[in-house]
């Protein structure tokens, strides 16, 4: 879709007038499509572009030169083809299946959550009546029915469609949905005992053009017009699906996957998409810690700067008795690329030790859309350096080395990720012998509890900076959540701690991820000409964004609009 | 990805089984099969298709349990649920509601106490309504199992209906008690 808009060749163009329009175009695709990539709107709801053609709607029927309106969505353009989408007998026959869908809806918008984002309000608006010409009973179907663990169905709501249908034969592949019952029974269901449940189940409610399929986890939750949406990436995998974070009051509402064809299509992992609540749950580290002879009287909590001089205390002291080596940094595949290249500066020069790697979770990859490493930035971490040094140890080489006392002091970014991708004796007896545990992390948890120093991190959401994905995508992060007041970022951290160590104002050593990037564009190979302007909303593959030159994506990038 | 169906032990008879497979030769593919395996299914299983068996004859004939689900349902004639000895659809599309197919239904519930979906206690009777039978000419119109349509039906021909039935089902228990 992307090339499709951006002044494209094509290999067979014929040139289509559409309400007097003259466009160019593949042969053989349809009209819907390319009205949709030339920005003129036909209304439709079971066209989907990333499904097969339904044609069962009957809402994109426009004039075509035919006997008879034709469909849009499966009508291919040829050569001279001339379409007018505004004639009055289509906007009639418009106005016909409106009011045929629209018999038995149930009109309960107002608690429906899909109000303000759905297509059977938007197009009422164009071709609805004022009232309804019949007096029958609307029938009655199943409402707020746990069709699956993660979706709901109103029954009542469903147009039949069969987006959702396509989507477990065609995306998921697990055929749990169909339609049952013919004629005026016809009714979307399950099989006995086969609920709508994959790991990719919820974008059914994402593609669904009216309120039928709705995400449990967001029934109910917050009308979707005070949702403020920021662009950004999903957090969970190495995969960076593109999502839109639904914001209110500064809390994470929901994910929604946003279209990008080179990496996510427009879908996304019901994982991923419910996996945010670590970000403002009750678990999220907020408070600086010093625990031991340091800690100050009864609390251990400190000011971030009073625990940062801490750690660089113990650092310092840590490097004057046993060598730079005696500390370990195990930093996190969740930080951005801006923050794990202050992280390897930190350790190569502040601390000069050459004990430096990524934690890496990792569990089961589908060949879809899971991948196996579940941060989201594993190799941009390594590809800024969080990598060992030359005779450096690893994350299993440092665990060991703690066991055996050569290394004495521990600062590990990430303690849960840290739990999570090692054996659990392995970290106990690495913790056990250590002297010093520094723990940085966005949320309590075992060993955070028994640190010596804790320095809450940041979660991705607060962020501004970007991931390099699995497969060499560097892609933005962007700010939706305000942090706490007073907390650093993770980049902001490692900057400090390095001015702390080289004996300078912390206060000056200020983070500032643009002005990283760009240093990063020259001094990282594969990152040349990168950017936040350069990335736009769809980012770059490493190796692409030079020359500078390139013309800068849009913040809105190109893909068309969907119903969301 | 999940939702791969349960194996389940075989409940299909292999009398049934081989019925169903000896239907193969007949159809240009084993898919256009279903119809009548399910006809099989009805007649072993008491005039209804348990849920067990849909996995199998998927398996049997290639193909997915839903698709056998969605055929199931959309076709009348199937039941996915018990049904009695004798199972009466009542066709309640436009002609035959014209034409006094609501007052036929009503008057059916009322008389065997049942509604649809309920079997009458002693096993014998079930309702149900159906889209159109394509007989709009004879309206309205009632089938029981899989006989020949009963047409141009009034109310008061269904105490005559109902007691042919019940001879006929008398009758059928005694042939059975002299075996």
């Amino acid at each position: 879709m992307s090339d499709a808009s951006t002044g494209q060749k094509f290999e067979n163009p014929v040139t289509v007038t559409i309400d007097g329009r003259a466009i160019v175009a593949e042969k053989g695709d349809m009209l819907l499509q390319v009205a949709l990539d030339n920005g003129i709107e036909i209304p439709h709801y079971c066209y989907h572009p990333k499904l097969s053609i339904d044609g069962s709607c009957r809402m994109c029927q426009v004039k075509t030169g035919a006997p008879k309106l034709a469909i849009a969505c499966n009508t291919p353009v040829v050569d001279g083809m001339e379409v007018d989408t505004q004639s009055e007998d289509v906007a009639k026959a418009r106005r016909g299946v409106m009011e045929l869908l629209l018999i038995n809806h149930p009109l309960d918008c107002p608690i429906c959550d899909q109000a303000g984002e759905c297509y059977l309000q938007d197009y009422s608006y164009g071709y609805g009546r004022e009232e309804a010409r019949t007096a029958s009973p609307r029938r009655k179907g199943l409402k707020r029915h746990p069709i699956g663990p993660r979706v709901v169905f109103d029954q009542e709501r469903c147009i039949l469609c069969r987006r959702c249908v396509r989507f477990t034969n065609e995306i998921s592949k697990t055929d749990e949905l169909a339609v049952f019952g013919a004629g005026d029974h016809s009714h979307i269901g399950t099989a006995p005992g086969a609920p709508l449940d994959n790991a990719y189940s919820v974008n059914t409610a994402d593609i669904c053009p009216v309120g039928a399929l709705l995400s449990s986890d967001f029934h109910h939750k917050r009308r979707v017009w005070f949702l403020e949406e920021t662009q950004s990436v999903c957090p969970s995998c190495s995969k960076g699906c593109n999502v839109k974070l639904g914001m209110f009051k500064n809390e994470i509402q929901r994910l929604v996957p946003r279209r990008n064809d080179d990496v996510n299509e427009t879908w996304m992992c019901d994982h991923g998409r419910l996996n945010y609540a670590f970000a403002q749950d009750e678990t999220r580290a907020r408070d600086a810690v010093v625990r031991g002879e340091a800690a100050n009287g009864s609390s251990p909590v400190v000011s971030t700067d009073d625990a940062l001089k801490e750690a660089s205390a113990k650092i310092r002291a840590t490097i004057d008795a046993h060598g730079a080596n005696a500390v370990g940094i195990l930093g996190s595949g969740a930080l951005t690329n801006e923050e794990q290249y202050h992280l390897a500066a930190l350790a190569r020069d502040a601390v000069g030790t050459s004990n430096l790697d990524v934690i890496v979770p990792t569990g089961e990859a589908d060949g879809f859309l899971i991948q196996a490493e579940k941060v989201a930035n594993a190799r941009g971490a390594r590809e800024m350096g969080v990598s060992p040094g030359e005779s450096g140890k690893d994350v299993a080489g440092m665990l060991a080395a703690a066991a055996a006392g050569e290394i004495k002091l521990l600062y590990v970014i990430g303690s849960n990720a840290l739990a999570e991708a090692v054996e659990a004796d392995a970290l106990q007896a690495a913790m056990d012998n250590v002297d010093t545990l520094i723990v940085q992390d966005t949320n309590v948890g075992p060993w955070a509890d028994k640190a010596t120093i804790v320095l809450p991190g940041q979660v991705w959401a607060e962020k501004d900076g970007t991931f390099t994905n699995h497969q060499g995508r560097v892609q933005r992060v962007r700010r939706a959540m305000s942090p706490t007041e007073g907390s650093y970022c993770d980049g902001g951290l490692f900057t400090r701690l390095g001015a702390l160590l080289g004996g300078k104002d912390p206060a000056g050593a200020r983070f500032d991820a643009r002005a990283t990037l760009a240093e990063i564009s020259e001094k990282v190979s594969g990152y040349e000409g990168m950017s936040f302007e350069r990335l736009g909303s769809l980012g770059v593959v490493l190796g692409e964004a030079a020359p500078a030159s390139a013309p800068a994506e849009t913040e809105e990038g190109s893909a068309p609009a969907e119903p969301a | 990805m999940t939702a791969e169906p349960a194996v389940v032990a075989p409940v299909l008879p292999a009398a049934l089984r081989e019925r169903i497979v000896a239907e193969f030769p007949k159809y240009p593919e084993k898919r256009a099969v279903l119809l009548s395996a399910l006809h099989f299914v009805q007649d072993t299983f008491e005039g209804w298709i348990p849920q067990a068996v849909v996995p199998e004859v998927a398996a049997l004939l290639g193909l997915k349990p839903i698709d056998v689900w969605e055929v199931i349902h959309f076709y009348a004639m199937f039941n996915s649920e018990p049904v009695g000895r004798c199972h009466l659809r009542v066709c309640t599309n436009l002609s035959c509601c014209l034409r006094g197919a609501r007052g036929i239904m009503r008057r059916l519930e009322e008389t065997l106490a049942v509604r649809p979906g309920e079997v009458t206690p002693d096993g014998n009777f079930s309702v149900g309504e159906v889209e159109c039978l394509g007989s709009c000419g004879t309206a309205p119109v009632i089938q029981v199992n899989n006989e020949r349509y009963r047409e141009g039906l009034s109310e008061d021909d269904l105490p005559g209906l109902l007691d042919e039935l019940r001879t006929r089902l008398a009758e059928q228990d005694a042939a059975k008690d002299e075996e």
